[in-house]
């Protein structure tokens, strides 16, 4: 299947400068970024891009980020991500007028469910909330209704400046639901447990979801189990992040593997061999 | 050729307009990179990734590390479509790239002899549009074959022996990170056009709080600047025991490192690992390159190869 899954995608994908506008710590090692590129043009929600952080060379891959929400007429792109190492801690000391190279856009995103298809969830783990972010644009640009599910750690983690961009493309009856894993706001518990519960009270008809392996594995479980259409956002390390070093490799139920950059990183939670 | 110095150099056969190649595995297959440069009006040779007879899936994920070194260690175990899901994809994109006037070197993998046999075979049946073979006896990734098919001067040259009746187009060999001038003078006398060196070097990478390996496998091949300055000693050593040319492969990420690759007996130089993290360093590179042989007062790149003073 590996074989099969070698398109030639990514011929589109090119090196773009960005511009930092701002980049502003919202939550414990969270952080929001904006920035102006030509890279916005391109950018569908679910696809992601692969960041230049300026540095002294020791490390010397790319940092793959999925965006929030794009602009066109600005060109502006909205970004939001946790430090957990070297490139994203030199990613957070990035300030306004500050500049870079980004590799995009990458990968294939979110695919638009049928109108016809109803009601749709989207489940989120931490940053997970990002991409998840951009897909709630497309449903909403779509008139798709759904409601979200966004899971932390805990209460100090929840950005809340990308809950309050997300609120106002909610339709009238869709619904932000937070959960905790400590407690400490919303719904005490996992997202599969939240999402479970939700289950009971409605029905849905396609669930997105981005965020930690594990939960992404139990929220495709949830969905097989009740013959939901399930897109998931697979993480990866990434080498170049458009098909040219077979780093990213995503195991199928079919047999060998996909690749993360080029098949994904939204893939149909039926194909991933969990 | 702006600066009027002359850059074609001749890899065993294969006519380069200039001595910019890239590595095997870190350039997909030449179009992953046409929205960064025109591939090929830019490049001397593009190598394309390692191809078997048959598909091969590699290896479980993880497959790649960041070891914060100015190195990356990868375990990707030649991932490939086979022979005939490699030239039903990038046949046509790559007779067109030969087209434009730049070389297309197709690497052959294998885990056996009748492995690499039957891969050459059908390259010679399939693909008219190679300008010439890689050899792959070095890959660290994969259970059999690779690296062991290329361990000792007798094994690799046996499968040179195995492949060099079977096409009469130019063949390179892609060697390990060892013994290279004992295994490259075999390989010239088994009849390999040109050597390649050199392949990633083994190492690990050890997660400590887990105690397990950071990859899904407990060793994998190290890239990137790190390994430079150790791939420009391999090439000077290869090239004082052989005649036929070589290609440099090793951290190279600048005009410099290319020009010392040159200077230590590199006929063409190979763009690995910078390919990944920098996707338009290529056409930068040849500039500085062209811009080195300028200053050097040279009217012919040829005149550089091998032309250290020790
Ligand atoms: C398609 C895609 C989209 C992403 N979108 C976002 C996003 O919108 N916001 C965000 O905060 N993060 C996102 N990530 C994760 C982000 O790329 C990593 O957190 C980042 O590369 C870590 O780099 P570092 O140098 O800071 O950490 P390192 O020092 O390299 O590593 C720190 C830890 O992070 C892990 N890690 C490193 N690289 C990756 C990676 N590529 N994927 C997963 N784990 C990794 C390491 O295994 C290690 O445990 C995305 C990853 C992918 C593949
Ligand atoms: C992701 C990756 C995949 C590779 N795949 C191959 C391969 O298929 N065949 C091969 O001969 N070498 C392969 N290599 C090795 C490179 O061709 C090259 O020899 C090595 O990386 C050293 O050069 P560099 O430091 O410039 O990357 C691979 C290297 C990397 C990083
Ligand atoms: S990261 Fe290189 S192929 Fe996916």
């Amino acid at each position: 299947m590996s074989a099969e899954r070698h398109d030639m995608a990514g011929a589109a994908v090119g090196s773009h400068d960005f511009v930092v506008i701002s980049n502003e710590q919202v939550a414990r090692d969270t952080y929001r970024l904006e920035l102006s590129s030509h890279v916005s043009w391109g950018l569908m929600p679910g696809q992601f891009m692969n960041f230049e952080v300026p540095g002294d060379g020791s490390h010397i891959l790319r940092i793959p980020l999925s965006f929030a929400s794009c602009d066109l007429r600005s060109s502006h792109v909205v970004i939001y991500y946790v430090t957990v190492g070297e490139g994203t801690r030199r990613l957070s000391a990035m300030r306004h007028g500050d500049t870079s190279t980004v590799v995009g856009p990458c990968g294939k995103g979110w695919r638009l469910p049928e109108k016809e298809a109803g009601r749709c969830l989207l489940v989120s783990g931490g940053i997970g909330s990002a991409p998840i972010a951009a897909a709630a644009g497309m449903l909403a640009q779509a008139g798709i209704s759904y409601d979200v599910i966004a899971g932390f750690q805990t209460a100090a983690r929840i950005p809340q400046r990308l809950l309050d961009e997300m609120e106002p493309l909610l339709a009238d009856d869709g619904r932000i639901l937070i959960s905790t894993d400590d407690g400490t706001q919303g719904f005490a518990g996992f997202t599969t447990q939240l999402m479970e519960q939700l289950l009971g009270e409605q029905s849905y008809d396609c669930v997105l979801t981005c965020g930690p392996e594990v939960m992404m594995r139990g929220v495709a479980a949830l969905c097989a189990r009740e013959g939901i259409a399930c897109q998931v956002s697979m993480e990866r390390m990434m080498g170049c992040g458009f098909g040219a070093c077979s780093c990213c490799n995503v195991p199928l139920v079919a047999g060998g593997y996909a690749l993360c950059c080029q098949d994904g990183p939204v893939f149909d939670a039926t194909e991933v061999a969990w | 050729m702006v600066s009027g110095v002359s850059m074609a150099v001749n890899l065993g056969g294969i006519k380069m307009r200039n001595p910019l190649n890239t590595a095997s595995g870190t350039f997909g297959n030449g179009v992953q990179f046409e929205g960064f440069y025109d591939v090929g009006a830019t490049l001397g040779a593009i190598t394309c990734k390692g191809v078997a007879a048959e598909p091969w899936v590699g290896n479980p994920a993880p497959r790649l590390a960041e070891l914060g070194n100015s190195a990356i260690m990868n375990s990707v175990g030649l991932m490939n479509p086979g022979v005939r899901g490699f030239v039903e994809r990038y046949g046509t994109y790559l007779a067109g790239l030969r087209e434009r006037g730049c070389q297309v070197i197709c690497q052959i993998a294998g885990h056996s002899l009748d492995e690499y046999r039957a891969a050459t075979e059908l390259f010679e049946e399939l693909a008219p549009f190679a300008s010439g073979f890689e050899v792959n006896i070095s890959c660290p990734n994969i259970a059999a074959g690779g690296a062991a098919m290329g361990a000792t001067p007798a094994a690799a040259a046996e499968v040179m022996g195995a492949v060099r009746p079977l096409t009469s187009r130019p063949v390179i060999v892609k060697m390990a990170p060892h013994d290279v001038a004992e295994i490259g003078r075999a390989l010239e006398a088994a009849g390999a056009d040109a050597l390649s060196l050199i392949n990633t070097i083994p190492g690990m990478t050890i997660d400590v709080r887990t105690r397990r390996s950071r990859l899904a496998r407990p060793t994998a091949g190290v890239s990137g600047p790190a390994i430079h300055a150790i791939a420009v000693r391999m090439v000077w050593e290869c090239a004082q025991a052989v005649r036929i040319p070589i290609c440099g492969i090793g951290g190279v990420a600048s005009g410099v490192d290319a020009a010392e690759m040159i200077l230590a007996g590199a006929t063409a130089v190979s763009v690995g690992t910078a390919n990944l993290y920098d996707p338009t360093c290529v056409p930068r590179i040849l500039a500085e390159l062209e811009q080195w042989a300028q200053e050097q007062g040279v009217s012919d790149i040829n005149e550089l190869i091998g032309a250290f003073e020790c």
